[in-house]
Formats: C-alpha cells, sequence, structure tokens
C-alpha cells in the first residue's frame, strides 16, 4: 500500500502518492463544508418542488406553488394598470382644457412625460423637442397641422404618411424631379424665400415673378401668405424654423425634390392615456401649460 | 465513497466514462424535453416567414455584431413590458436560426423595433447615430449604404434555411434573388412577385431613399422593420391575460 | 521543431500538411465569389508555409534515442509565448472596445474597427487564444510531469497547438471580415468549427496516449479536471455548433435549431464553456502550479473530489440561469436556479482547497509574486462563484442581466482568476521550460502583480457600480406607477464608468506587456546545463510512491 507520511505542520496524514514532488493530504472534509452542501441542496430541493420543475416527455411539474412566469407579469402589468387608473382615466374622459386646467395633472404630466418622450419620440424630435434635420421642432415652431391640443394628439395617434389607416398625409411635391417648375424657377422661389427670411433683397420684377409663382403652385398647400395651412399641414416658410434647413441649397431640394417626412403612428403602441399625456407634455413644452 | 474513488482515479478510461455520464445527464433532461413539450412553442396560425431581403437584413445584423449590444428578448417583467412592449413569447423566434435574444444591452431591445421608427430615421441613424441621437454610444455605420447587396446566393440561402426547418416553398427559393429586388423597389416589375410570394401585408419601399440601388442598408433596415411583427401572438396573449 | 521529428513523424507531417494546402485550394476554389476563399487562401498558405520549414528540415538527422528518456517540452514553450501573445491581441482589442464604448466615433468608417466585430475578437483572443493556448501549453506539462511519461511523440503536440492556433486565427480574421455564427463564445463559423473537433480529438488521444504509459499509477486530480475539460469542451462544442453551410462554397451555415431550443443550447453551451475551459481547465493548472510552487501537500483529496464531481455534474444544468424571466419554460429556470445554488458548494470546496494549501506558506505569498498571483487567483475565484451563484437567483438576475453587471462578473472571473493563475503559472514556467536560473526580473513581477490587481479592481468596481445603476434606472416606479428613466437616461449616466473601465482594462494591458518583456529578457539570459533549482524530480525513478 501507499508510502502514507504525515504532513509535520498540519498533522495530516498524506494519501501516500507523489507527482513530481507534490503530495496530498487525506484531511476529512471540514464539517462546514457538509452543511453547507446540505443546506443548499435542501433549498434547490425545496424550491424545485414550490415552483415549476422536473420535465417529463411530454409535460412537467407545475410546482406546489402553482407559479408561471407569465402569469405572474400578467398579473402585475393588471395591477399597475389599475393604479395608474386614477390618472389615465381623467386623461382619456376628460378635456385637455379641464386636464390642463389642473395641477395635478401638470405635475404628473412633468414627471411621467420626459421618461415617455425620451424612449419613444426623442430619437427623432430629441431630448428637448427641438427637432433635428429632418424632423420638427414641436417645442417652438407652429405645428403643421395644428397648436389645438386635440389635433396634436390625433397626429401622435394616427402620424404623418405612416402605415396607420387613418394617417394624416402630407406631401410636398417634387416640382423640379417631377417637372412643374424649371431649374430656374426653383432658383427664383428660394431667393424669394430667402429673402423672406432676411436674405439678399430681390429687384421688384424678381419678387413679382416670384410672387405669381408662389401664388400659382405654393399658396394652394402653403397659404397666400406662406404662412402654412393646417388643413394641409403644411410648414409655415416665413417663421425662423425649418424641419429640413433654411440654407438656399436645402431649399431648393425640398422644391425640387418635394418631402414627404414619416411621422409613425403611436395608436397600438402606447396606450390613449400615453398618447394624450404626451399631447400634454408637448404642449407644456411650449409653454402652454400653467 | 473515497475508496471507490481510489480505484476510479486509476484508471483513464474509467475517469473518462464517468465525466462523459455525469456530464452528460443536466444538458439532456433540460434540453431533450424542449423538443418533446408541446407548450414549450406556443402555435400561431398567423406566423411568417422572413422574406429573402430580411433573411439577407438578418445576416447583416449578424455580421456587424449588432446583437452584441442590442437584445431581442423582451422578458416577462413589468418594467420591460412597459418600456418595449409585450414580453416576447418562444414562437416569435421559431423561425430564428440561431436565436439573437442577446445577453447585453448597451442599447435598448430590439424585439419590437419594427415600425416604430421610419426607414428615412433608421438610414439616418445608423449612418452615424450621433447625427441624431448625441448622447449614443453605437458605431457609425457609414459603409451600409456605400455597399451593394450581395444577392446571388440568395436562393441557396432559403434551401438551407428550409434544410433546418423554415417551411420556403419551392417557389419562394426559386424567386429568391428577384424577391429582394422587389420588395427594395415598389415600382419595378419584380415589386407584384415579392406581394404574391410573401403577402399584401409585406413592406415594399424604397429602405435606403435610393431608388435605382440595392444596398446593405435596404436590407437591414427591412429586417430592422418587421422585429416583432412576423405573429401578433405576443400582443393576443398579453391582452388575454388583461380582461 | 522538425529536428524533434522522426524519419515517419516528417513524412506524416508532409502528407497532413499536404492535406491541409489541398482542403485551403478546394475552400479557395468553391468559395471565390465567397469570404470562404480568403480563409481557403490562408489556410493554404499556413499549410505551404509548414510543408516548406518540413521539406527544408527533411534531411537533418533523426532525434537521438536519448530523449526518449526526457520530457518533451518544446511545445510547452511555443504555447508559453502564444499564450503572451494572444493575452496582448486578446486584450488590446478589449481595451480598444472598452474605449469604443467611451467614446464611440473611434470606428473612422472601418467596418473592420467597429464594435460588433472587435467585441468577439476580444472575447475569442483571451480564451481561445490566451486561455486556450494556456491550457495547452500547460497541460502538456503537467500531464508528463504527473504521469512520469513523455508524450507519446513529436508530432501530435505540435499538431494540436499549431492547428489549434490556424483555428484562433481563422476565427479572429473571420469576425473582422464579418463571418460569425453569432452565437457567444461559439461564434466562428462551420468549417473552423469542423477543424476544430479534428484537432481535439488529437489533444484528447494525447491525453489517453500518455496517461496509458504512465507510471504513477494514480492519476492526479490536475489531469481530472485537464481530462473534464477536454471531454466536454467537445460534447458541447459539437452539439452547439450544428448547421448547415449555405453551399460548400460559403461561409455562412444556418444553425440547426431555432428559438427556444437554440437559445437554451447556446447557453447550456455558453454557461459550460466557462465551467469548462474557464473553471475546470485553469483549476487543473491551480492544482499543480501552486502546491508546487508553495511546497505544500493539496490539503485535501477528498477535498478535491467532492468539488471535481460537483462541478463535473452540478455546472451542466446552471446554463438555464442565463435566460430568466425569457420565453424559456419556467421550469427550465427553475432547474438552472436550483443547481446554481448548490453549485457554490463544489466550487468554495475547491478555492478552498487551494488556499488552504496555503498554509504553512503564507510567508512565501507574502514574498513571492508569483505565488501571489495564484493565490489571489484562489479568491478571486471564491468571490466570483459566489456572485455567480447570487446572479443566479431569480430575483437577482432580474436586476443583473443584460446589464454591466454580467460584465463586472465576467471579469472578476476573467481578470481576477483566469488570467492570474495563468500568469502564476507562466512565471513559475517559464525559467524552467526555457532552463534559465531565474526569471529574468522579480521586480517587474512584483510591479505585473499591481497593475494587475489595480486594473482588475478598477475595472470590477467600475462595473459593478454602472451595472446596479443601469439596473436600478431599468426599473425604478415613480408614484404615477410610470417609469422614471428613459433608456437615455441610463446611457448618459453609464459614460463615467465606461472610461473607469477603460483605464483599469489599460492598466491591465501594460501588466500583460511586462510579462511579455520580462519573458523575452528571461530568454535571452543565458541557459543553465542543469537541472533546474525548484522543478522537476528526475524521469526514471527510483521507487513508485503509491505501489
Ligand atoms: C421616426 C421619427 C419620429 C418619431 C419617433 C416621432 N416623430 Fe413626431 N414627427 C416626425 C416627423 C418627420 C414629423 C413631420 C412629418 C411631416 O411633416 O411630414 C413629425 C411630426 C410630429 C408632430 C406634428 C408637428 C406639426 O407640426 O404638426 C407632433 C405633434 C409630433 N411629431 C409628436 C411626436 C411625439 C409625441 C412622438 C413620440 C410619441 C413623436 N412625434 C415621435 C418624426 C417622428
Ligand atoms: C401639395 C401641397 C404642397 C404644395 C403645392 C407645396 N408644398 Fe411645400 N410643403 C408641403 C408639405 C406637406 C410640407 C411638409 C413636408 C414635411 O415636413 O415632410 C412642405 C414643406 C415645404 C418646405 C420645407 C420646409 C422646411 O421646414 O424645411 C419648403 C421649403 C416648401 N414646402 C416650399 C414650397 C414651395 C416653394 C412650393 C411651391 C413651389 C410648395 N412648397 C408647394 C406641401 C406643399
Ligand atoms: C456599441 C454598441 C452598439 C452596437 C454595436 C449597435 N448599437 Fe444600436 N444602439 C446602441 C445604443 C447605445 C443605442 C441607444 C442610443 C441611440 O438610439 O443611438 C442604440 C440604438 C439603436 C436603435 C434605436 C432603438 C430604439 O428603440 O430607440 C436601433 C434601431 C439600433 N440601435 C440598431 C442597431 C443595429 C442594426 C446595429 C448593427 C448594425 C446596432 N444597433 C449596433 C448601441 C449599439
Ligand atoms: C485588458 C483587459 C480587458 C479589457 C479592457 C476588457 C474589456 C472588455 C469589454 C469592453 C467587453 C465588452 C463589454 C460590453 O459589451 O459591454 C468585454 C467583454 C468580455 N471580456 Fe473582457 N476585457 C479584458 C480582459 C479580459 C480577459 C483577460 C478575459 C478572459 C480571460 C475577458 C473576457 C471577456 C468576456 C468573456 C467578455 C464577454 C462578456 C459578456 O458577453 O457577458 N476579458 N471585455
Ligand atoms: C458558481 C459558479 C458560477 C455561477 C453560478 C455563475 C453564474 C453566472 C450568471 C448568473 C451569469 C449571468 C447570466 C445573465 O444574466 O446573462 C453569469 C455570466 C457569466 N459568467 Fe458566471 N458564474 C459562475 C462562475 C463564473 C466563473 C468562474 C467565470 C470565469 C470567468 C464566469 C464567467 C462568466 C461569463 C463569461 C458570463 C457572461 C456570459 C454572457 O452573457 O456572455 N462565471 N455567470
Ligand atoms: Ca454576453
Ligand atoms: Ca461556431
Ligand atoms: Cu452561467
Amino acid at each position: 500500500m501507499a508510502l502514507k507520511e504525515r504532513d509535520e505542520f498540519s498533522g495530516q496524514l498524506t494519501t501516500g502518492h507523489e507527482w513530481n514532488g507534490i503530495k496530498e493530504l487525506n484531511t476529512p472534509i471540514p464539517r462546514l463544508l457538509w452543511v453547507f452542501l446540505i443546506s443548499t441542496t435542501v433549498f434547490a430541493l425545496v424550491w424545485t418542488l414550490l415552483m415549476p420543475s422536473w420535465p417529463g416527455i411530454n409535460g412537467y411539474f407545475r410546482g406546489l406553488l402553482g407559479v408561471d412566469q407569465q402569469q405572474a407579469v400578467r398579473a402585475s402589468l393588471a395591477e399597475a394598470e389599475a393604479e395608474r387608473a386614477a390618472w389615465s382615466t381623467r386623461l382619456v374622459s376628460e378635456d385637455f382644457e379641464t386636464l390642463a386646467a389642473d395641477a395635478s395633472i401638470v405635475s404628473l404630466v412633468r414627471q411621467a412625460g420626459p421618461p415617455l418622450f425620451a424612449d419613444n419620440c426623442a430619437a427623432c424630435h430629441g431630448l428637448k423637442a427641438t427637432g433635428n434635420a429632418g424632423y420638427p421642432n414641436i417645442a417652438q415652431a407652429p405645428m403643421m397641422w395644428g397648436d389645438e391640443p386635440d389635433t396634436i394628439a390625433e397626429t401622435i395617434r394616427v402620424g404623418i404618411n405612416a402605415g396607420h389607416p387613418e394617417s394624416r398625409l402630407g406631401q410636398m411635391l417634387a416640382f423640379g424631379r417631377d417637372q412643374m417648375l424649371g431649374g430656374e424657377e426653383i432658383s427664383q422661389l428660394a431667393d424669394y424665400l430667402m429673402e423672406l427670411h432676411g436674405g439678399p433683397v430681390l429687384e421688384a420684377e424678381a419678387r413679382a415673378g416670384a410672387e405669381t409663382l408662389f401664388a400659382d403652385n405654393c399658396a394652394g398647400c402653403h397659404g397666400s401668405d406662406g404662412k402654412g395651412m393646417a388643413d394641409t399641414g403644411t410648414p409655415n416658410l416665413t417663421d425662423p424654423f425649418w424641419t429640413y434647413g433654411g440654407d438656399r441649397l436645402t431649399v431648393r431640394q425640398s422644391i425640387y425634390n418635394g418631402r414627404q417626412g414619416t411621422m409613425p403612428a403611436w395608436e397600438g403602441r402606447l396606450s390613449p392615456a400615453q398618447i394624450r399625456l404626451l399631447a400634454l407634455y408637448v404642449l407644456d413644452l411650449r409653454g402652454a401649460l400653467p | 465513497m473515497f475508496g471507490f474513488h481510489y480505484r476510479i482515479e486509476r484508471s483513464a478510461m474509467g475517469l473518462v466514462g464517468f465525466i462523459i455520464v455525469v456530464a452528460s445527464i443536466g444538458g439532456l433532461i433540460e434540453i431533450a424535453p424542449l423538443f418533446t413539450i408541446d407548450e414549450t412553442v406556443e402555435t400561431a396560425a398567423d406566423m411568417r416567414v422572413y422574406t429573402p431581403l430580411e433573411v439577407a437584413g438578418r445576416n447583416i445584423y449578424i455580421r456587424e455584431g449588432c446583437y452584441a449590444c442590442h437584445s431581442q428578448m423582451i422578458r416577462t417583467l413589468r418594467d420591460e413590458v412597459d418600456r418595449y412592449g409585450p414580453y416576447s413569447l418562444a414562437v416569435e423566434s421559431s423561425y430564428d436560426h440561431p436565436q439573437l435574444w442577446g445577453s447585453k444591452r448597451t442599447g435598448p431591445d430590439l424585439a419590437r423595433l419594427g415600425n416604430k421608427y421610419s426607414d428615412a430615421w433608421h438610414v439616418t441613424h445608423l449612418n452615424n447615430p450621433r447625427d441624431l441621437v448625441p448622447e449614443s454610444k453605437m458605431p457609425a455605420y457609414r459603409w451600409l449604404l456605400r455597399d451593394a447587396l450581395r444577392t446571388d446566393d440568395l436562393s441557396d440561402h432559403l434551401a438551407a434555411l428550409r434544410a433546418v426547418g423554415v417551411p420556403y416553398s419551392d417557389e419562394q427559393i426559386a424567386n429568391a434573388v428577384q424577391d429582394a429586388y422587389g420588395q427594395a423597389n415598389p415600382d419595378s416589375p419584380e415589386a407584384a412577385g415579392t406581394a404574391e410570394r410573401y403577402g399584401e401585408a409585406t413592406n415594399l419601399r424604397v429602405f435606403d431613399g435610393l431608388p435605382t440601388k440595392l444596398t446593405d442598408m435596404d436590407a437591414l433596415v427591412a429586417y430592422l422593420q418587421v422585429l416583432g411583427s412576423l405573429t401578433d401572438a405576443a400582443v393576443r396573449t398579453e391582452t388575454a391575460g388583461i380582461e | 521543431m522538425v529536428a524533434d521529428f522522426t524519419r515517419d513523424e516528417r513524412v506524416s507531417a508532409l502528407i497532413v500538411l499536404g492535406g491541409l494546402i489541398l482542403a485551403g485550394l478546394f475552400m479557395a476554389i468553391a468559395g471565390r465569389n465567397d469570404l470562404l476563399g480568403v480563409h481557403g487562401w490562408m489556410i493554404a498558405a499556413a499549410g505551404l508555409w509548414g510543408f516548406f520549414a518540413m521539406v527544408r528540415g527533411f534531411g537533418l538527422p533523426e532525434p537521438p534515442a536519448t530523449r526518449l528518456a526526457e520530457y518533451y517540452d518544446a511545445p510547452t514553450r511555443v504555447g508559453l509565448i502564444l499564450t503572451l501573445l494572444w493575452g496582448i491581441v486578446g486584450m488590446g482589442a478589449g481595451f480598444w472596445v472598452a474605449a469604443l464604448l467611451a467614446w464611440p466615433d473611434m470606428t473612422f468608417d472601418v467596418a473592420w474597427l467597429s464594435f460588433g466585430r472587435l467585441r468577439p475578437v476580444h472575447t475569442s483572443g483571451v480564451i481561445f487564444g490566451f486561455g486556450g493556448n494556456a491550457l495547452i501549453a500547460t497541460s502538456f506539462h503537467v500531464l508528463q510531469r504527473t504521469t512520469r511519461a513523455r508524450l507519446p511523440d513529436a508530432i501530435s503536440p505540435w499538431f494540436v497547438l499549431l492547428g489549434y492556433n490556424l483555428f484562433c486565427v481563422i476565427a479572429a480574421s473571420g469576425y473582422l471580415m464579418g463571418l460569425t455564427q453569432s452565437k457567444e463564445y461559439a461564434e466562428p463559423e462551420w468549417y473552423a468549427d469542423i477543424w476544430l473537433v479534428v484537432v481535439w480529438v488529437v489533444y484528447f488521444a494525447i491525453y489517453m496516449r500518455t496517461l496509458a504509459r504512465r507510471k504513477e499509477p494514480h492519476i492526479y486530480v490536475a489531469n481530472w479536471y485537464y481530462m473534464a475539460f477536454i471531454l466536454v469542451v467537445a460534447i458541447l462544442h459539437i452539439v452547439n455548433n450544428l448547421a448547415v453551410p449555405v453551399s460548400f462554397g460559403s461561409a455562412k451555415s444556418y444553425s440547426l435549431f431555432a428559438g427556444v431550443q437554440d437559445a437554451m443550447t447556446q447557453w447550456w453551451y455558453g454557461h459550460n464553456a466557462v465551467a469548462f475551459f474557464l473553471t475546470a481547465g485553469f483549476l487543473g493548472m491551480m492544482y499543480y502550479y501552486l502546491p508546487k510552487r508553495a511546497g505544500r501537500p493539496i490539503f485535501s483529496y477528498r477535498m478535491s473530489i467532492v468539488s471535481f464531481w460537483g462541478i463535473t455534474f452540478m455546472y451542466m444544468w446552471a446554463g438555464s440561469h442565463h435566460l430568466h424571466y425569457t420565453a424559456l419554460p419556467h421550469w427550465v429556470q427553475t432547474l438552472g436556479m436550483a443547481f446554481s445554488v448548490v453549485l457554490l458548494v463544489p466550487s468554495w470546496a475547491s478555492a478552498g482547497n487551494a488556499l488552504l494549501t496555503l498554509n504553512g506558506a503564507w510567508h512565501k505569498v507574502r514574498d513571492d509574486a508569483v505565488l501571489r498571483f495564484m493565490a489571489l487567483a484562489a479568491i478571486f475565484y471564491g468571490i466570483t462563484t459566489f456572485e455567480g451563484s447570487f446572479m443566479a437567483i431569480r430575483a437577482v438576475n432580474s436586476l443583473s442581466h443584460y446589464t454591466d453587471w454580467t460584465i463586472g462578473h465576467v471579469h472578476a472571473g476573467a481578470l481576477g482568476w483566469v488570467a492570474m493563475i495563468t500568469f502564476g503559472a507562466l512565471y513559475s514556467l517559464v525559467p524552467t521550460m526555457f532552463k534559465r536560473e531565474r526569471i529574468y526580473s522579480q521586480k517587474l513581477v512584483e510591479l505585473h502583480f499591481w497593475l494587475a490587481l489595480t486594473g482588475t479592481l478598477v475595472y470590477v468596481f467600475a462595473m459593478w457600480n454602472s451595472g446596479v445603476i443601469q439596473g436600478l434606472m431599468w426599473r425604478t416606479y415613480d408614484e404615477t406607477g410610470t417609469l422614471s428613466y428613459s433608456f437615455i437616461d441610463s446611457l448618459v449616466a453609464m459614460h463615467p464608468y465606461y472610461i473607469a473601465r477603460a483605464l483599469g482594462g489599460l492598466l491591465f494591458l501594460l501588466g500583460t506587456l511586462t510579462a511579455l518583456y520580462n519573458v523575452i529578457m528571461t530568454i535571452r539570459m543565458p541557459a543553465i546545463g542543469a537541472h533546474d533549482p525548484q522543478g522537476d524530480l528526475p524521469a526514471e525513478p527510483a521507487l513508485q510512491a503509491g505501489e
């Protein structure tokens, strides 16, 4: 048998083997380890008894507590829904005027609005809702489809040029690409819009030509004063806000290629209460809430 | 016990055999039943397959390693459902070879991304995320818009997917290349075929905004826009529980 | 290398390399319109390079018969260098991806520099490149010393080492080109996977053939672990990589399983890659180098047994803790959690066995940075496994999953345990293997130790903080019953921690660079002819202990 020896330091016997100078003590397993092993095993067994666990071929043991993760989360969602009902039912049943006048609703909007806006809308409109190239500033610019709270809520619900069956549709025609206007005419219109924004002043003759062009082609949608019309969802072309950009080149591109920005529809993804909450939040950013 | 071991450790083959047996038990008991217990994967009659363009997009998603930062698995937790939408069901990834559930969320979950943003937004965002989201940590994928999509082997891809169980028809496999073109160019003659073979609900759009080019961007955006909408099962299950 | 081969082995090598060239050419031609072709050419080039080296050395005299009385250490020497080189590649990539998360504009419009492609270069680089080479190199060394038998031949260890490194190169270069199966830690495509199986079979055969000729009747515990590592990794690798290639001319494949079955298979693999690659293999390493360096007997043979079989059995059940609350059926999650909790016992038993072995040698731990590396590794192993079992509890995982907490846990294990034990083994091995009197500079080892420790602590604490903050921000509700923070809020909160992590990683990387320098300088010192001072007992023993 093995050549056992006693380790001086610990007083334990070795197993008698040696591998290139390495020996092993035959120290018994500390009692603590057994306690540890038994207690964790008992815990594990009890846990598998309580929860769904051991499988068979066509089914599995459902657990004594009858817990199921899908049911559990559905219950907690329903509970959360009930908890939020305190304000969510008010949001959908009362009109905006009443809501905006209620300080508790306003503070709700200020609390719940920012994360909701940041998770869904900020990607396009920016965290402060001031817009990005191609995405309108909805904190300051006049709303193309109207500033009314109900209009805003409706825009959020159905979107603009979105897949929703009731989506708002707004299209800036491609005057150049579709050969409705020539390059020269587009330049004239662009210069005209530049002048409205403090660009170089046009000669009277050029301005008259541009005004006619505008009246003939653009006024139908943007209004004869160019200030936009809510029923066509057109932007005001005379204010300092531009969705796509106000430099002459970008403006020419807008007229040449047309524009058809897509605002997604949020019905289905967000609840009616969330949509109205966001409308209020946008209004608040615009300084429209007390 | 230790005496028994004292014998086992003298036999290499014995050790090998024991290791294999002892190590196989856990996997067998946990994995095999997933194939035999019916309720593991829900049934969803409306489940649709990916179009060839979406398959190509999915492969770009894999190629670029998007899964390293984005999960596609909304867990059964209240905050995840509140933030991202209905929790993910097994059936939703039942045509995903491999699944892309992910293990890290450096960026947000993408399981319900489809239709959340516009195509144009995705193109701008992928081209340089910080143009739209200044805080973003995501790389700028400028090459997606430059590189032409490889389509010549799309039929082989669909055939391989059928070999592992995705129900593509012979016709879908044969017309894969055409259908990819058609989907990204609704004005082309091929588009009608795509709609016919994959259903009217298929997104037929110029995803990358460049009607004359079929780019990697087309494919990736087409894929991103169907995430979470292969079946409505998740929405049905969630609402079923609430009333 | 060629000089160590017999005539027969040289012929076999030429045949194998010829086969490799042919396989490479076949891939290059079949995949000429695909990235597969690039890998084909790389493989053919590697084969050709080997072929020429072999042809050039073909006429060298055969090795003397006296070699059979000595251990065969040349592959271990090369393996140690490769370990360090891959360590620098892998950790360099780790530092770069860490920096990318702090400063994301460093992609410079170059596809292969983007985060998603570099991240697997990091994970595979450190796990397979650094860790795998360390395991192969040390296993050859330990196997011979603890069996008192020479490796069965000269050709198969080289085949394993170089073939394995070819696999690593194919893997890493593939990721850069965008070739990946996307399954974490199993990313290489089908042809690389097949090649790894071939290499692995030979690796296993070396083990069995050497064990069959052993002069020690009992197989030492380190070898149990190395064997479990080889066997179980083979099982995991084969099952998780089952896939159907698009065609023989395509690098792309589709995995056999989909959805929930694929996810479970993947994490059964993923978790046990941790268990049998990053744990069992390195425990094998620890069981040899730590008692050897400390000059103490293993604390308890019985504890070795309990922990070995506990680890082998229980780890295989635990994979589903990566899928808590997901679409994986609840019952699998329960089993994963239950076994993860019990798993702590064998894990702590091995950590405890290591630390208690140091009883009677703590003064050495104080004075010797090499032993200190190994002692610290055992401590981090204990910390990581405790943390792992804790994170496997469903409620905890609901917070930690998807966050940087996981990353903190990973690197407590990866830096604190895997890398530290490797450095300990490496520093003890290098002088012996290269027959140098000592390591070039003990001071540099000391510096490395402190760089590694500081780097690890900075990294891990940064990630624990950011992970917990992230997890809490994602789930915090205010009194209106709505979420308090947006995703972007959490992203902004991570920024300082990402910078801290990059700095911690940089310190760790610098430490690894000092190791490379120190090893190179050691090799450049004059060789000592005689047997090294603290190393091996003679291979031909007078008395067989234990009989
Ligand atoms: C994919 C990008 C995108 C997202 C996300 C988005 N929007 Fe929009 N939004 C737009 C675009 C583009 C327009 C302008 C559409 C047009 O003029 O054709 C717009 C317009 C609007 C308008 C109408 C502006 C007007 O002048 O009438 C409102 C209000 C609005 N968005 C609010 C929101 C809210 C609230 C959210 C989040 C729930 C949101 N948006 C999310 C892109 C987006
Ligand atoms: C059919 C209706 C229609 C007509 C006609 C029309 N527009 Fe528009 N225009 C729109 C709509 C709708 C938008 C908003 C598009 C968007 O935001 O995506 C718009 C946007 C613009 C913009 C971009 C504004 C910005 O903020 O960046 C410019 C510039 C513009 N129009 C100029 C013109 C000019 C000049 C004409 C005449 C040649 C014209 N439009 C005719 C509907 C029209
Ligand atoms: C380095 C990590 C990283 C990688 C790699 C990455 N992303 Fe992202 N992603 C982010 C972060 C962070 C955000 C959140 C900020 C933002 O919107 O840009 C994000 C946001 C997104 C969003 C918006 C999600 C939403 O709901 O707001 C989409 C879509 C997206 N990424 C797609 C992709 C695709 C496709 C890829 C691969 C081609 C990819 N990401 C690669 C980090 C990453
Ligand atoms: C220089 C030191 C290192 C640095 C700077 C570093 C950095 C990183 C970074 C930034 C990530 C990505 C995290 C994320 O996606 O959020 C990562 C992931 C990872 N690293 Fe490291 N790393 C280092 C060393 C190591 C070592 C030595 C190992 C293993 C031996 C390792 C193993 C891993 C693994 C397994 C992952 C994937 C984790 C997961 O997906 O959960 N790292 N590392
Ligand atoms: C008792 C032992 C251990 C247990 C129970 C355990 C448990 C866990 C858990 C619960 C996770 C998080 C899963 C998730 O939420 O996604 C995890 C991740 C991880 N652990 Fe451990 N762990 C253990 C030991 C170790 C050790 C020693 C290492 C060595 C490096 C390690 C490496 C990893 C890695 C790399 C991941 C990341 C996997 C991924 O998501 O990519 N673990 N572990
Ligand atoms: Ca991971
Ligand atoms: Ca693989
Ligand atoms: Cu795990």
